[in-house]
């Protein structure tokens, strides 16, 4: 039997777990959101985010901060060129539900194998931003992954207010809500589109570089992510903010717990059982809107 | 003024409008009628940028034919959807903002409030989340919406859908006072009478093509609107 | 020609380079290539079995590779572990796959929502290859399940017999060709069958089928369990002709892109799509081997390529060169 305390550690890293699953199923459900397109290149923008920190960082010689914000910006210019040319134009043809999926296929395999030969398959790392061990809520944690909740909390913050009270933000929900009638309205859809990838694509690289000093750095580093970042989606709601961000701390619990019970090993397949679990029993997940017949 | 030159639109590879031409004079309200399936909210859209066409459209000189939808609401150009298709999830305060998307911060504050002078019903309903109001309620927000880009051209898609009588006489009066005003209105209906009686110019669409086009009342003295509603052949007459 | 023999007219140009490809092995010794030309006509089963459900049927997954792995494997592991002739257990895969199939059918047919259903197949197919993976003790999970036992020799009637071991590569080929050909004659009638015609019809407008009275259930799943049942067969062969299987190699996503772009390439919806595709990637990832092995990049931009200005593949090419010279027409008539 295990002890209460040993339980709740476990609830505590899986929180931390979960806030990189949120920040990560963010960007996927904010495409979706506006776009209704299912980025299968998403962990991609999380690989680069990190690789191109690491050439920053210990490539160029920047001071952390700036390095960071350079691989940021860096990812996001990418994802807005990678969108304008593949998705932007599949978009007005006919099947572009499943061309778009199919294209961010051939996207995901083609940034994997750029990384591979820009940077080689050697795993690398980055180091700790922050060192020492913090105690938080009775638990012991390495003062990393308090930054990581820390930054992700803040992150939806700023986010939110975005969303809410600027001009881009109100553009971008009426995208999402109608996008033809956002268009007679006089806002201009592609770009909102472009930059909604863009900004998603930012989320994904800071998840990859906040992370990178903890997991290896590697081409093939974005594919467990984005799996995950498919189950919040869903378990969320496809297109609800406080579903991706909700759904991934409650993602990261249910898996924290299910690894005590079952072995480590078994942990994608108590992710991609609750993914299961959900499509069966309730699609829409927590917060979308009740699915609508093809 | 504004004038289509052989105007053509595909889906895809699908055509469904064959060279349409017509011009709508400043100041004017103009209707447009036909059957289902004749083209009339796809004459609407293709003025609006919505749908890619072929051929020629001109706005007060200038060729719109390439232009987005976003660019042709900065000319002027302003739609009112079919089924008003408001934000749902968005008060009617935003739906209104995104209205005037293109305005300048402060001149888009101001807007707000010559707008909803304009439609004074607006004012109390301006916290309400739109997928809330009635179908009466959301015409005057989409139509308060339509009005806050500042356009010089207000097309409505069939405004008088899904409303209950005394709706659409508000919404008649509405857009009776807004021609007044001098806007130029292009609107589609599916009531014949009341589009005849509201407008100036006639224009009669059928299968994708103008049949004809005219002074609303001479085309409301002849017999043409009946030929083409109740499947006679096709008509190429024009009235006088 | 009778009308039940009209898929035979449909496509000539199909079956006469398929006999052509029947001669290769009297012609061509080397045993590399012919393994080379084994595998593409391998994946072209596979790649046949998606294009059946995804192409006609409308089944729009991304988890195929579960059920070519799930025949890989129980048809490798029955022959070692009950000592079975392959040419035995590759049916026991194949039919373990599309019961598989057909069980997973029931609760994914009622998924309507594409993004959704994309997402739920990867998973499941993730989930095998994971369970895959993790029983150690059963598949060797990552470490590899070698000593498969190649096919066995069919004794000849003058005489000696003919090997299906890695030297007898001839032997696997003429094998594989009557496998691939056995597919495409079968998927070519079925695709003109009763079934067919109403599968392709729910594939075009659910809705309009459904106020038919078609039980559309029914028929997705009788299309999911046979495009199962050949992926299953097609991975059971594999198993036995290559001889080593991992987890990630028999049932990964890197298959599921590979199998993707051969589809897309070749043509979706048509029969001649997958072998197109098959023979066109296999062929130039063998001629990129010689600059390095970035094969997966080159599947990548191909399936960006083809999606973005030959949506309907090589085999449709003569639709797109229309497409151009009508839109070409239009820019400079109008």
């Amino acid at each position: 039997m295990m002890s209460f305390a040993f339980l709740w550690e476990q609830v505590v890293n899986g929180i931390v777990a979960g806030s990189m699953y949120a920040l990560m199923a963010i960007g996927l459900t904010l495409i979706w959101g506006t776009m209704r397109v299912l980025n299968f290149a998403h962990g991609e923008f999380f690989m680069l985010g990190a690789f191109l920190a690491l050439t920053a960082l210990l490539g160029v010689g920047l001071p952390l901060i700036p390095a960071v914000l350079v691989a940021i910006c860096g990812v996001f210019v990418i994802a807005v060129i990678l969108h304008s040319a593949t998705i932007r134009p599949l978009m007005s043809r006919p099947g572009w539900d499943f061309s778009t999926i199919a294209a961010t296929l051939g996207l995901s395999i083609v940034l994997q194998d750029a990384a591979l030969m820009i940077w080689g398959e050697r795993f690398q790392a980055l180091p700790y931003f922050v060192e020492g061990i913090v105690h938080v809520l009775g638990v012991r944690l390495p003062a990393q992954r308090v930054l990581i909740v820390a930054t992700v909390i803040a992150v939806v913050c700023v986010l939110t207010i975005l969303i809410r009270f600027t001009r881009f933000g109100m553009a971008l929900r009426a995208v999402a809500s109608d996008a033809e009638a956002a268009s007679a309205c006089g806002v201009n859809t592609a770009r909102v589109h472009a930059t909604t990838f863009g900004i998603a694509a930012a989320l994904a690289a800071l998840a990859g570089i906040i992370l990178a000093p903890i997991i290896a750095i590697n081409p093939w580093m974005g594919v467990p992510p984005i799996l995950k970042a498919f189950v919040v989606v869903v378990l969320g709601g496809l297109g609800s903010l406080p579903g991706a961000v909700l759904g991934g701390f409650l993602l990261g619990i249910i898996e924290a717990v299910g690894v005590t019970v079952f072995s480590s090993e078994w942990r994608e397949v108590v992710a991609l059982g609750v993914l299961i679990l959900v499509v069966w029993l309730r699609p829409q997940g927590l917060f979308g809107k009740p699915l609508r017949e093809a | 003024m504004l004038q289509l030159e052989n105007v053509s639109v595909f889906y895809s590879s699908f055509q469904v409008m064959w060279d349409v031409s017509l011009a709508v004079p400043d100041g004017v309200t103009a209707c447009v009628l036909g059957p289902n399936g004749a083209g009339k909210s796809t004459v609407l859209k293709a003025i609006a940028g919505l749908v890619p066409v072929r051929g020629r459209i001109t706005y007060r000189g200038q060729e719109i034919s390439a232009w987005s939808p976003a660019q042709r609401v900065g000319a002027g150009i302003g739609l009112v959807l079919e089924r008003r298709r408001l934000f749902a999830d968005m008060t009617v305060l935003e739906n209104l903002l995104i209205g005037g998307y293109r305005l300048a911060g402060g001149r888009r504050r101001a807007r707000l409030s010559e707008v909803t002078t304009l439609l004074p019903g607006l004012q109390q309903l301006i916290d309400r989340r739109a997928g809330d109001l009635s179908g009466g309620q959301q015409q005057l927000v989409a139509i308060g919406r339509g009005l806050m880009s500042e356009p010089s051209l207000l097309m409505l898609d069939e405004p008088f859908l899904g409303l209950s009588p005394k709706a659409v006489d508000e919404v008649e009066r509405i857009i009776t006072d807004l021609g007044r005003r001098g806007l130029t209105i292009l609107f589609n209906e599916q009531n014949v009478r009341k589009s005849l009686a509201m407008s100036q110019e006639t224009f009669l669409l059928e299968g994708g093509r103008l049949i004809a086009h005219g002074a609303s009342s001479d085309i409301a003295a002849g017999d043409i609107v009946q030929k083409v509603y109740f499947g006679t052949p096709r008509s190429q007459e024009t009235p006088a | 020609m009778p009308a039940s023999l009209a898929w035979i007219a449909a496509t000539p140009k199909l079956w006469a380079f398929l006999l052509l490809l029947a001669a290769v092995p009297a012609i061509v010794h080397d045993a590399y290539v012919l393994q080379v030309m084994c595998l593409a006509m391998l994946w072209t089963v596979f790649a046949s079995s998606w294009n059946l459900a995804v192409g006609y049927a409308g089944l729009k997954t991304f988890g195929h590779q579960a059920f070519f792995g799930i025949g890989a494997y129980v048809s490798a592991l029955i022959s070692i572990h009950a000592g079975l002739s392959p040419w035995l257990t590759m049916w026991i895969g194949a039919v373990s796959a599309s019961i598989v199939g057909a069980l997973v059918g029931l609760p994914l047919l009622r998924i309507k929502s594409l993004p959704h259903l994309a997402i739920v197949t990867l998973a499941f197919a993730e989930i095998v290859r994971i369970i895959c993976s993790n029983l150690v003790g059963l598949t060797r999970g990552e470490l590899g399940l070698s000593g498969i036992a190649p096919f066995s020799a069919i004794p000849l009637p003058w005489g000696g017999q003919v090997g299906f071991g890695p030297a007898d590569r001839q032997a696997s080929y003429v094998m594989i060709w009557m496998m691939m050909t056995t597919t495409l004659i079968f998927l070519a009638w079925f695709v003109r069958s009763r079934t067919g015609l109403i599968v392709q019809s729910i594939r075009d407008s659910q809705v309009a089928a459904e106020s038919l009275g078609v039980s559309l259930t029914r028929y997705k799943l009788l299309v999911l369990a046979i495009s199962a049942f050949i992926a299953g067969a097609a991975g059971g062969v594999y198993a036995h002709f290559v001889l080593v299987l991992t987890p990630t190699s028999a049932m990964g996503i890197a298959l599921m892109v590979q199998m993707t772009a051969i589809t897309l390439v070749g043509g979706i919806g048509t029969l001649q799509g997958p072998l197109i595709g098959a023979l066109v990637l296999t062929l130039s990832a063998e001629g990129l081997r010689l600059a390095g092995d970035h094969r997966m990049l080159a599947f990548g931009l191909l399936i960006i390529l083809v999606v973005l200005f030959a949506p309907r593949g090589l085999a449709r090419l003569d639709v797109l060169i229309a497409d151009v010279q009508r839109q070409r027409a239009a820019r400079s008539g109008s």
